[in-house]
Parts: structure tokens; sequence; C-alpha cells
């Protein structure tokens, strides 16, 4: 053997061994750098009312004394700060310990979970459906919280949706009514614990997927549970889609298990939640070609129609009708709003939204094919979700979080790049007011 | 063998499903990544698009708002702004009462600001009065009107 073939892999051992050493010190940086920009958020978030704070009960009034009101300026820093961080810790990802990673997504939860609600006046629309179904006697499905004006929560609900009936499904409505009679504090107490053990669940369950995979499970936990819109947006607002998260996981856990019927019943559960994730169901019967499916799927479907139509009646059962009026909203931060602005036009017409349904159909067309042909269930479906997001005319940040978990376990890696390459250019248009001259 | 996976072995191979995709040439997946791509560009172009179209007018609210201030010299908080978002011009025009009192419920002096911003400030080439209790900067509701706008006939009368 000869020195210079002997000396060759010397520098390339010499790197590893110097990533390997940066690695945890870089993960440590970096997850200060996450827990700062939470806790700043958090912080300025419990001084009160802001542009970003809705107007909520004082149930973090305790932390009130320390920050400032939060601001687009400094929120957004906090956001830019908390994303670089989590690039940071993805890119350190293999040096990180299961216990390390645990204990980081576990402080970012506790801080969220302590603090006011973030960014979002949805927790108290859900808390006044509740509240119009067991304090009033109203159905949701066909009175928007208009119908409980003098109700302490009405002051708290959005302007857009004081008049609008509830779009979310039976099972979420029939789970959120118990929290309508803890009273508003106990109520926004309750939704906040709700999102955090879904958040728990479907972390739990995304590690045990990617462990099924083969996966690095600590990447794929941090992927999901440190991600900025998941903490920031998601908890932070305490949104139902961390349960709808949670029982797409379940679903795609009892399909990893070879227990097919009972995870297409738990999709049908989670499309009676909220019923975007309806999305995973023929793709998970293309790809298991089981009558259990069929079948259980079905007998779910039924069984939820007839519980709905019992308690609200046939507008509770008429989902489709509030989906089809929610997708003509049309917000800013859309991508097809985007897209219209490039080409000149002020905004998305009728016409843009039969264009984007039809590369909807298209895109879903060519999923079914593919995982006809083999492609990765868990992948198509992702797809699906983040093609629902891209083409919706009203897109939140929480949206496009609905294909991350399946992202960090399908066998396509491209659908990860894209789901965050998404998520880049969402914040990216969030930071406008940045550019802006200080007043 | 199930009834169904009987049946569909009866299919021709090419419309067969399969447990596991097929190693092939990768040529799907080649038109799949470059159309993903390219719909990555449009979006990440439409995004930098927005983010420059929202700093633009950030900008120029702000001069508009400071150059209100400065012309009518009063200093309020409460001061409306209107884009014309349909033609895509740079024209705006700010409204606000032209004496202390609650938004909108005292007589409002209306400035068209265009141009470009100019040391933080745009100019104001001409205006309209709306009546107190005037909720909406409309047309019919205009009167007094001065500088360009009088020949633009923005005012009724």
């Amino acid at each position: 053997m000869n020195v210079a073939a002997q000396s060759e892999p010397l520098p390339a051992r010499t790197r590893a061994s110097s990533a390997t050493q940066w690695a945890p010190a870089l993960a440590g940086a970096c997850a200060l750098l996450l827990l700062a920009a939470t806790a700043e958020i958090v912080l300025d978030g419990a001084v009160g009312h802001s542009a970003l704070i809705p107007k909520s009960p004082e149930i973090a009034g305790w932390l009130s004394g320390i920050g400032e009101r939060l601001g687009f300026r400094i929120f957004l820093i906090a956001v830019l700060a908390f994303s670089a961080g989590y690039a940071g810790l993805i890119a350190a990802a293999r040096g990180i310990s299961k216990r390390w990673a645990i204990t980081l997504i576990a402080a970012l939860h506790a801080i969220v979970f302590v603090g006011p609600i973030l960014l979002s006046t949805d927790v108290f629309s859900y808390i006044a459906y509740a509240r119009m179904g067991v304090e009033h006697g109203l159905n949701p499905y066909t009175h928007g919280p208009v119908a409980i004006a003098h109700d302490p929560i009405y002051h708290y609900v959005g302007p857009d949706w004081k008049k609008v009936a509830t779009a979310y499904g039976p099972i979420y409505t029939l789970i959120s009514y118990p929290f309508g009679l803890l009273g508003v504090n106990g109520a926004i107490w309750g939704m906040k614990l709700l999102a955090m053990l879904s958040s728990a669940a479907t972390l739990a369950l995304t590690w045990r997927c990617a462990r099924v995979r083969g996966i690095d499970p600590v990447r794929a936990l941090l992927l999901v549970g440190a991600n900025p819109l998941y903490v920031i947006y998601a908890l932070g607002g305490a949104h139902n889609d961390l349960l709808m998260m949670a029982l797409m996981m379940v679903a795609v856990a009892l399909t990893f298990a070879g227990r097919d019927g009972s995870a297409a019943a738990t999709v049908v559960a989670g499309a009676l939640v909220k019923a975007t994730v309806a999305a995973l169901l023929p793709f998970m019967i293309l790809a298991r070609r089981s009558l259990a499916q069929v079948l259980a799927a079905l007998a779910a479907l039924a069984l939820g129609a007839v519980v709905a139509y019992a308690v609200f009646g046939v507008d509770g059962v008429n989902i489709v009708a509030a989906l089809n009026r929610d997708a003509a909203f049309v917000s800013t931060d859309s991508f097809p709003t985007e897209i219209a602005h490039l080409f000149g036009k002020p905004g998305v017409f009728p016409i843009d939204h039969d264009l984007l349904k039809a590369a909807l159909v298209i895109i879903v067309l060519h999923l079914l094919w593919r995982t006809w042909r083999g492609y990765d269930w868990v992948a198509a479906s992702g797809w699906a979700l983040l093609a629902i997001s891209v083409t919706s005319t009203w897109l939140l940040a929480w949206y496009i979080l609905w294909p991350l978990p399946l992202a960090v376990i399908a066998r396509d890696r491209r659908l990860l790049v894209a789901t965050l390459a998404i998520q880049v250019l969402f914040v990216l248009h969030q930071t406008t007011p940045l550019w802006a001259p200080v007043k | 063998m199930s009834t169904l996976e009987q049946r569909l072995q009866r299919l021709p191979p090419s419309l067969r499903p399969l447990e596991h995709e097929r190693k092939g040439s990768g040529r799907l997946w080649r038109v799949e990544t470059v159309a993903l791509l390219l719909v990555g560009l449009l979006l990440a172009i439409a995004t930098v698009n927005d983010v420059v179209l929202g700093t633009h007018t950030n900008h120029r609210l702000v001069a508009d708002l400071r150059t209100w201030r400065t012309y009518t010299g009063n200093n309020y908080k409460n001061v409306s702004t209107e884009q014309d978002i349909y033609h895509h011009t740079t024209t705006d025009v700010v409204c606000g009462n032209t004496v202390p009192g609650p938004p909108k419920e005292r007589v409002q002096i209306c400035l068209q600001m265009t141009g470009p911003v100019v040391r933080g400030h745009r100019a104001a080439r001409g205006g309209w009065y709306l009546p107190a209790n005037t909720e909406k900067n409309l047309r019919r509701y205009r009167y007094g009107c001065f500088g360009t706008t009088k020949a633009q006939g923005a005012c009724p009368r």
C-alpha cells in the first residue's frame, strides 16, 4: 500500500469527526434560538391585544409585565430567527439524542401553552359554536356566532366569522361541546390542552411511523415538532388542524400495522373533524386494495352521518356546502392571489377558482394513477394535501402543515423538500412589513 | 388470492396495480421533477413580486400619511387611505377629519397623492371634502373639489 493511498481517507475522516464535534454545539445554539424566539413572542403577546394578538380574555396576564406589545417587526424577526434555528437543528439532527429532542419540543410546547392565543381568532369561533349548542340550544350549522351576540365569547370572535355557521365536521363540534360548559376562560384552556395533546399524539405517531419505515425518528420528530409554523401558528392558535393531523397519523400508523379497516375508519373520523384529511382515503384504498377498508370507511361514514343528522339535522351532514362556501374565500397570502398580482390582476376571479379546481383534479388523478402503479401512498397523500393548500385561494399558515408529518415519513424525498419550500415562501411573504420604513 | 386480486390479474399488464413501483428509466420521475421545479419557480417569483409590491405600497402609504399630516397640520392617528388597486396606478387618496373628533364623524378632507416618494413625502395634487358621518369615499358624497381633481370631475357638483 503506498503512502498516497493510505493518506487519502484522512481528510474525509477529519471532516466527519469535526462535523460530529460541531453538531452538538450547533444543535444547542439552535435550540436556544428556538426557545428565545418562542419566549419573545409569548411574552410580548401576553401584554395584550395588538395587530397580531387577537382580543382575548386575560389568560396569560401573569406574564404581561415582562414584554412589550407584540408588533410586526419583533414578531417577524422572531419568526425568522426561529426558522434559522430550525434549519440549523435539522442540519445537526444526526448528533441529537432522543431525550434531548423530546425535551426541546416539550419546552417549546410548554412555553406556547402558558401564553396567550396567538395570531388567530379561530379558537374563539370553536368555543362560540360549542356555547351555541350547549348554552343556548342553537344549531352551529345553521347560525353564526352573531346569534349569541349577548354571550361573553362573541366579543372575541373574528369580525369575518361572526355571521358564518361552522364549517367543521360534526365529530369536532361534538368534541368541542363539553368545552362550552367550562366558561370562556375554561374553554380556552381546554382548547389549548386539546391542541397540545393532539400535537403530542401527532409527534409520537410520526416517531413510530418513521421507525417502521427505517427513517431517523429524531430527525422526523424535529422536522414536525420544532417547525416554526407548527409551534407558533398551529399550537399558538390552538387550531383544530392539530387534532385532524393526529387522527391522520393514527390512520397511517394503523395501516403500517396492517389494520386496514381501522385505518380507513379513522380517516373518516378525521374527515368528520376537518374534511381535508379525507384526501388520504382514495390513496390508502388504492394502495392496500382491501375490501375491509372500503367497508370500514362506509360504515364509519354511515355512523357519522346518522349521529350528525340526529344531533344537527340535515345541515350537520351537508359539509360539502360549507366547504364550497369556504373555498370561495380569498386571502392575501394565498399563492393564487400572488400569481394574480404577478400577472397584473388585482386578485382572483371566479374563473380562476374553476381553473384551480381543474388543476387540483388533474394532480389528484395523476397521483391516483401513480399509486395504482405502486407509488408510495403516504407520499401521494402528502402531495394531495400540499396541492390542496397551494391551489386554495384561502391559505393560512396551518394549512401548509397538513402534509408535513406525511412528508417526513414518505419514500419520496421531493415531498419534504417541496413542503418546506412552500413554508419558506409563506414566511417570506409574511415579511413584507419588515421592509417598510418605520413610521 | 382474493377474488378482487384474481380479477385485477385479468387486466392487461400495463393497467394492473403494483405492490411496489417498478425500477424504470426514471423518465416519469424526471418529468415530474421538472414540472415541480417550474411550479416552484413560478411560486417563488410570484412571492418575491408580491413582497416587492407590498413593500412599495407600504412605503407609499407611510409617505401618504405623513404628507396628509403635513398639508393639513393635523397630527391625527385615525386617517384612512385608499389605493387604486384596479388600475395599478400609484394614485392614493387619504382622508381624515378637519377638526378633532371620532373617526369620520366630522367633515373630512381627502387629498389625492401621486408621484414618487421624495424625502418621505408625496405630492398632493388635489382633493375634496366629505360630509361628517360619511363612511365611504364615494363620488356622490364629495364636494369642494380642488386642484387637479376639479378638472377630473371627481366631485358631482
